[in-house]
């Protein structure tokens, strides 16, 4: 019996399939939902179809929720940079000299991973808290405790920067994998310093590696919640945390939504202005198929 | 649907190229398809032999020996879903959640909020023989909040009881500070409070101290309410209340989120007062008389302005409408408030609405409050806020003040 085959076309609809159903499924029909239910208003837990704006002229008409906005867009901005001057030596280290353990060490990073993040920010608690290691250890030796570093805006960026660190560090490290160190030598060899080889050839050509290190610590910090609420103190509400809220407690699903909408839209801002900074020849991108 | 003849079918496979392996092959799954279409009665009827009671409740509340009993004696499956907080059970409740859940817990007011929405439905008082245990002071007429209205029809029964009560530092609170919501305000010890994170009950505590300041509490009230009702508040104490949470924000060490981080900043002595439901109030005292720290805690169930309380109850939601469903729920709720259950109950540190002190050591009766059950009569009850739009803005703008 002649079988028929899939022609080429056939196969890319084919294959292409899965990822277009989780892509509808999973994020455009939740963001769709939400930009609807950003119109609408809810009374007493109930949400009523009634077209208005009210929800974008709470957040914009008032200081409150942009106070929660600029607390968490600072936040995430300092945690990604935190996390760019941790992550990047890190990174050329175990790329350069890692090795045979190269993946091991790469596996040691994400070790953190292995365990829930309620769990993870209750040990940082153990290690910054009032009674904590860190303040137990200087009491021991007759010195002030530091109070900062708990229940604090500055504790929560700890926390955030501990949480995302291994995303930036992987990042940088995958992009490091593909880079040719022979450049470095013959850079020496012409005379640069291997701080100017490292400004004029390592860092902008893995400056791909280190946008998408830079999304995936920024988008999440931007949105983080369970951190604030563990480790920040009363003055340390942020953005996520209070659009978590409207969904929970509050029952103000309509103001959540037009919060989700705020956050969607400024993450996806934040990606393009990232994204423009990219020269694809310049990075070294041999993508496209041309 | 048309007949066929055998001999058109097997022409019908010679055309389409069939071969005699796909067609045993097909049959063998057809034979095997129609035992099971024969089998399915049987099969269904042993699945529903297993029922399952499906539950909404506090975490606290899920007692792996009272599960298991009643697993057993029923022969049928209990599986609890948990939650944080009533309007967070209520939302999923509205949500659907009335097709999920068989039961669901509630606090003070809100079961009638429950009934009034339709998420729940009358409960037989004549298949809950263990509600004769209840104290007194929970059961009507002292308590009506579990008939729809006075001399209603039941629409919950008791299980737990506690307050949002104040529990202090001995050493550090001085006397005249230790019967007046006023601690928690007081800049005489900022940097050693700390309050929790609902923020429902954050305003309401708040609401009856601005109402007092006010002078408010007997004047006429919002909503058609006869008397005060911190859940039910006027703008004016409303705006006053969040003042009073804007100012004690700069008092505080944190709002905790669990009873273990409370307990962290207690017991070395760093927070000195916080409201809570006296669990922590329990485990200092064991604390204090085993040696192990050298202070004292008390635990303030009703400040003299007035203070907050609840009574958890079970109620039965509106979806379950299968009658051999609805006795088996009120059979697992009768289980549940027995005299061995509560007893359980008692001992993870939570105050049953039932008699049940001869079971327990006098000084754990004394712990769980057992002998002031009456001081729940003053206190008011949890509530859904009067407009949880109008409550949200509040404490958003105290959140970021």
């Amino acid at each position: 019996m002649a079988r028929r085959r899939l022609g080429p076309e056939g196969r890319f609809l084919l294959m292409a399939l899965p990822g277009a159903i989780f892509v509808v499924v999973f994020l455009l029909l939740p963001i769709l939902s939400i930009i609807v239910f950003s119109f609408w208003r809810t009374e007493s837990y109930t949400l009523i179809p009634d077209w208005n704006l009210d929800n974008y002229a709470t957040l914009f008409g008032t200081t409150t929720y942009m106070t929660f906005l600029l607390r968490s867009f600072t936040t995430a901005v300092v945690v990604s940079l935190a996390s760019l001057v941790y992550a990047w030596p890190v990174a050329y280290f175990i790329a350069k000299h890692g090795d045979r353990y190269r993946l091991l060490l790469v596996l040691a990073l994400a070790a953190p991973f292995f365990t829930g993040i309620i769990l993870r920010v209750t040990g940082i608690q153990g290690v910054m808290g009032p009674v904590g290691v860190i303040n137990l250890g200087l009491m021991n030796y007759g010195l002030q405790p530091i109070d900062f570093i708990m229940y604090t805006q500055t504790a929560v960026g700890i926390g955030v920067t501990y949480l995302f660190i291994p995303f930036m560090v992987t990042a940088v490290y995958l992009s490091l994998l593909n880079f040719d160190f022979e450049l470095l030598e013959v850079a020496k060899i012409n005379g640069a310093k291997p701080w100017r080889a490292f400004i004029e050839i390592t860092w902008p050509l893995n400056w791909m590696g280190t946008v998408i290190g830079l999304v995936l610590v920024f988008i999440p910090s931007m949105a983080e919640s369970i951190t604030p609420r563990f480790l920040g103190g009363p003055n340390a509400a942020s953005f996520g945390q209070v659009l978590g809220l409207q969904f929970g407690e509050t029952g103000t699903w309509a103001l959540g939504s037009a919060m989700g909408v705020l956050l969607f839209a400024v993450s996806s801002l934040v990606i393009l202005l990232m994204w423009r900074t990219v020269n694809l020849q310049r990075s070294g991108f041999t993508g496209g198929g041309h | 649907m048309s007949k066929e003849s055998p001999k058109s079918r097997s022409s019908k496979a010679r055309n389409t190229g069939v071969s005699r392996r796909s067609l045993l092959k097909a049959s063998a799954a057809g034979a095997a398809a129609a035992a099971t279409t024969l089998a399915a009665p049987h099969i269904r009827n042993a699945e529903a032999a297993t029922m399952n009671i499906r539950m909404l409740i506090w975490q606290d509340y899920n007692i792996a020996d009272t599960v298991n009993e009643f697993e057993a004696k029923y022969d049928v499956r209990v599986s609890p879903a948990f939650f944080d907080g009533n309007s967070e059970a209520f939302n999923k409740m509205k949500a659907g959640g009335t097709a999920d859940f068989d039961l669901v817990m509630a606090d003070g007011f809100w079961p009638r909020l429950y009934y009034r929405d339709g998420l729940i439905q009358p409960m037989n008082e004549e298949l809950l023989p263990n509600l004769a245990n209840l104290f007194p002071d929970f059961a009507p007429p002292a308590y009506n909040l579990l008939l729809d209205k006075p001399g209603g029809v039941r629409i919950g029964a008791n299980n737990c009881w506690g307050s949002y009560g104040i529990t202090m530092n001995l050493e550090h609170i001085a006397p005249e500070d230790r019967e007046s919501l006023n601690i928690m305000f007081d800049e005489k010890y900022a940097g050693h409070l700390a309050t929790g994170a609902r923020f429902e009950e954050n305003i309401a505590m708040a609401g009856i101290l601005a109402a007092t300041q006010l002078g408010t509490v007997d004047g006429p009230r919002p909503d058609g309410d006869e008397s005060f009702n911190p859940y039910h508040l006027t703008d004016e104490e409303l705006e006053r209340a969040k003042e009073l949470l804007i100012k004690q924000k700069g008092l505080l060490v944190t709002r905790y989120q669990d009873y273990d981080s409370l307990q962290k900043l207690m017991r070395p002595g760093l927070v000195w007062a916080s409201p809570e439901f006296s669990e922590i109030y329990r485990r200092l005292t064991r604390a204090y008389e085993a040696g192990e720290i050298d202070f004292q805690v008390a635990h303030m169930l009703q400040p003299k302005e007035g203070g907050l309380g609840w009574i958890d109850s079970w109620q039965l939601s509106s979806g379950t409408t299968d009658s051999e469903a609805v006795e088996l729920c009120h059979h697992w709720v009768n289980h549940y408030i027995s005299n061995e259950s509560m007893t359980r109950v008692a001992k993870i540190g939570v105050a049953p609405c039932y008699d049940v002190r001869e079971f327990l050591p006098p000084e754990e009766v004394s712990l769980l409050l057992m002998d002031r059950t009456v001081e729940l009569r003053g206190l008011h009850m949890f509530d859904q806020p009067s407009s949880p739009e109008k409550w949200e803005r509040v404490w958003s703008e105290v959140e970021a003040a």
